[in-house]
């Protein structure tokens, strides 16, 4: 986690294992944020595979924005931005501390911060297709990063 | 005689995982076989990287223990350029892989511990309400403020390395940080507030200084009894439990262990060496087998693939280490049955013998006799173990028994830091070299070994204390450490064998399984049951 600011009101955590192949979408596109203009406020937060740690980041903020692949079998680079009603009543996962999922990192989210928690939350997910040891991102996939960086950077300027 | 299989799958995900296939006769697990389920390529990515790409990229290997990894890559470093590390880094490396096994205790007993206590199969045991009342997952009164508190020690971790997990400030003759006075003030009194809300005020009802007057079994039966306060700890309620339930009679494995050691002495270690590190270290490495304490050697490890999917058979130093995965399914044609090598110590007079890695290991070379004064030296764990064997209980009972050790530890660095002193010393490079570092992760023995030639990566291997204790046979047919602790539990009942649970989550592995019980003369599946990794 990096250490934030008292005034942090937007925290952008992008989830995954940096040298798993397209499982480094979101640490990627948090990185490539960390180099462009962003509004006062906001914290990035490189959340590799640490999901419980995510939980914790969250505390406090106004705004939540999560950046995670998935692997849904879809064609590799689709984007899906999670509907709001479907982050609401997140379950906790059970016993593994290892392999938290965005949903289960929410879930636990809600538990650990209650009132604390986001008012308002969004998930990205990006469609990887290979997730081997040490690949970098494929090129469907580092399109799709950029694409939703523009997209989280355009919302940030309309909403601070 | 009835003879049935439990058979632990995989679940495909990022971090690898394992698969346990467990022979049940008579109602009592007669063999074992650890079946890690997916190849970790991380040597292969290496070889031929800068020098400090294991800096890095073996942080990543592990959520849980990026600090751990970064620690132990960097003494590789350190070791293989002969580098100066000032007294200073040396002190807020240790500070950082203790706060992260710090964190890393309460986790593992609430989140991945307390669901097999809660299990539904002990509800007819008297103290059962009980510990339901505290240790059910996300309910129990004392998971909550476990698990919400575990986040403070890491705090700690981040105020020093700009953030955790998977930070890369310690580097080759030091660390990149320069705490202020209000860094350590902070970091204190994070540090102490967690020590007395969880510590001191939920697990041990008492001070950490009235904890370490223990020194035996004894000495710890009194304790739960000697006042309201500690009789209603949450470690009491552990005991008490763990005894109601029988977790103090199996889950014994070999009783043979190794502990690679951790937390150098800064003034002792300023110019790293593979040869001078044990004497250097204060949590003390060695071998213990069969009733007998021996000096810890890395030139004695190997890696045994005899059983392992990768080309050949039989054993090589990790310097000499190969990593040349081969097609599973032909590997299964040659007995082959788990992408995890099998780690072994060539013990002096007794051969090559599956280890023991861990809180216990660690545990039972603190009790070794003749520690330099700077060193632990503490017989509390020896001694359960000479009183009542290793168990689940015991296994528990040395990781638990680390947190007072460790906060006491991390306030005596945090004073001594010098804040006008050096912090990093720029290494010279050398293009050609051999190293070795190595820790204590919070579940064991952690070791990179590397090899440089011509400016870059020419061999790079890990092995993990996963890899240690749940590594396969080998060429001698000797069972792994996990698979040994598995032989003698019994099964209550197959259709949810909570007892396996109990036993995997002891050893806190890094990997996720789930279990699938078969009859093994029908090979009808019985019942699927997940276990949580650490």
């Amino acid at each position: 986690m990096s250490l934030g600011t008292g005034s942090t009101h937007t925290v952008i955590v992008g989830c995954g294992n940096l040298i798993r192949g397209d499982d480094a979408a979101g640490p990627v596109l948090v990185r490539q944020l960390a180099d462009r203009a962003l509004p006062d406020g906001v914290r990035l937060i490189d959340g590799g595979t640490a999901g419980m740690d995510v939980a914790f980041a969250l505390r406090g903020a106004r705004r939540a924005i999560v950046v995670d692949a998935s692997r849904v079998g879809v064609p590799a680079g689709t984007i899906h931005k999670v509907p709001g009603e479907e982050l609401t009543d997140l379950k906790p996962p059970e016993g593994n501390l290892h392999q938290f999922r965005w949903d289960q990192a929410l879930g636990f989210a809600q538990w650990l911060l209650k009132d604390e928690y986001p008012p308002e939350v969004t998930v990205w997910l990006i469609e990887g297709e290979s997730f081997g040891a040490g690949e970098p991102l494929t090129p469907a996939v580092q399109d799709a990063v950029n694409v939703v960086a523009d997209a989280i950077v355009a919302d940030l300027t309309v909403v601070s | 005689m009835t003879t049935m299989e439990l058979n632990v799958s995989p679940l495909g995900q990022v971090e690898g995982d394992l698969d346990v296939r467990v022979q049940i006769t008579d109602g009592v697990v007669s063999d074992a076989w650890t079946e890690a389920a997916m190849f970790r390529g991380f040597e292969i990515i290496l070889k031929g990287k800068d020098p400090q790409a294991g800096l890095i990229m073996t942080p990543r290997i592990c959520g849980i223990c990026g600090g751990s990894h970064l620690y132990k890559a960097c003494y590789a470093l350190d070791t293989a350029w002969g580098t100066y590390v000032p007294p200073n880094a040396t002190r807020v490396r240790n500070i950082g892989q203790a706060c992260e096994t710090l964190q890393s205790i309460p986790r593992w007993f609430y989140a991945i511990m307390g669901p097999d206590l809660t299990a539904a199969q002990y509800s007819s045991f008297p103290s059962y309400e009980e510990v339901a009342r505290r240790f059910a997952p996300y309910v129990g009164t004392s998971y909550q403020t476990g698990v919400t508190l575990s986040q403070h020690p890491v705090e700690i971790y981040a105020i020093f390395g700009g953030q955790w997990p998977h930070s890369s400030f310690m580097i080759p003759g030091g660390v990149m940080s320069a705490p202020t006075l209000s860094d350590v003030t902070r970091s204190t009194s994070i540090l102490e507030n967690w020590g007395r809300q969880w510590l001191e005020g939920q697990w041990l009802g008492c001070s950490v200084d009235r904890w370490l007057e223990n020194k035996t079994w004894s000495d710890i039966q009194a304790w739960m009894t000697e006042n309201e306060s500690q009789a209603n700890s949450d470690l009491a309620v552990f005991i008490r439990w763990a005894q109601e339930i029988g977790l103090d009679t199996y889950g014994q494995g070999y009783g043979n262990f190794l502990a690679t050691g951790t937390f150098l002495n800064p003034d002792l270690y300023t110019n790293p060496t593979v040869d001078g590190r044990n004497a250097a270290l204060q949590s003390r490495s060695g071998i213990y087998a069969n009733g007998q304490y021996y000096d810890f050697d890395q030139m004695r490890v190997t890696e045994d693939v005899t059983h392992a999917y990768y080309e050949g058979t039989g054993s090589r130093h990790p310097w000499e280490g190969v990593t040349e995965p081969i097609d599973p399914a032909e590997g299964a044609k040659q007995g082959k049955y788990t992408w995890a090598k099998a780690p072994r110590y060539d013990v002096p007079d007794i051969g090559y013998v599956p280890l023991e890695v861990g809180p216990l290991a660690r545990q039972m070379m603190a009790a070794r006799p003749d520690a330099a004064d700077f060193q632990d030296s503490d017989p509390l764990i020896k001694n359960l173990i000479d009183e009542l064997g290793p168990s689940v209980m015991t296994r528990v009972l040395a990781r638990m028994h680390e947190a007072p050790k460790y906060f006491r530890n991390v306030q005596r660095w945090l004073k001594e830091l010098d804040l006008h002193g050096e912090f990093y010393v720029k290494p010279t490079e050398p293009s050609s070299g051999k190293g070795f570092g190595a820790t204590e992760a919070a579940r064991g023995a952690l070791c990179d070994w590397i090899v440089l030639e011509d400016g870059k990566i020419a061999n790079y291997q890990v092995i993990t204390p996963t890899g240690w204790n749940i590594g396969p046979r080998d060429a001698n047919d000797n069972i792994g450490p996990m698979e040994k602790s598995f032989i003698g539990t019994p099964i209550e009942n197959p259709d949810f064998p909570v007892e396996l649970g109990q036993v995997a989550h002891s050893f806190d592995s890094c990997l996720v399984c789930t279990v699938h019980a078969y009859d093994g003369k029908t090979g009808k599946q019985l019942s699927k049951f997940r276990m949580g990794g650490g």
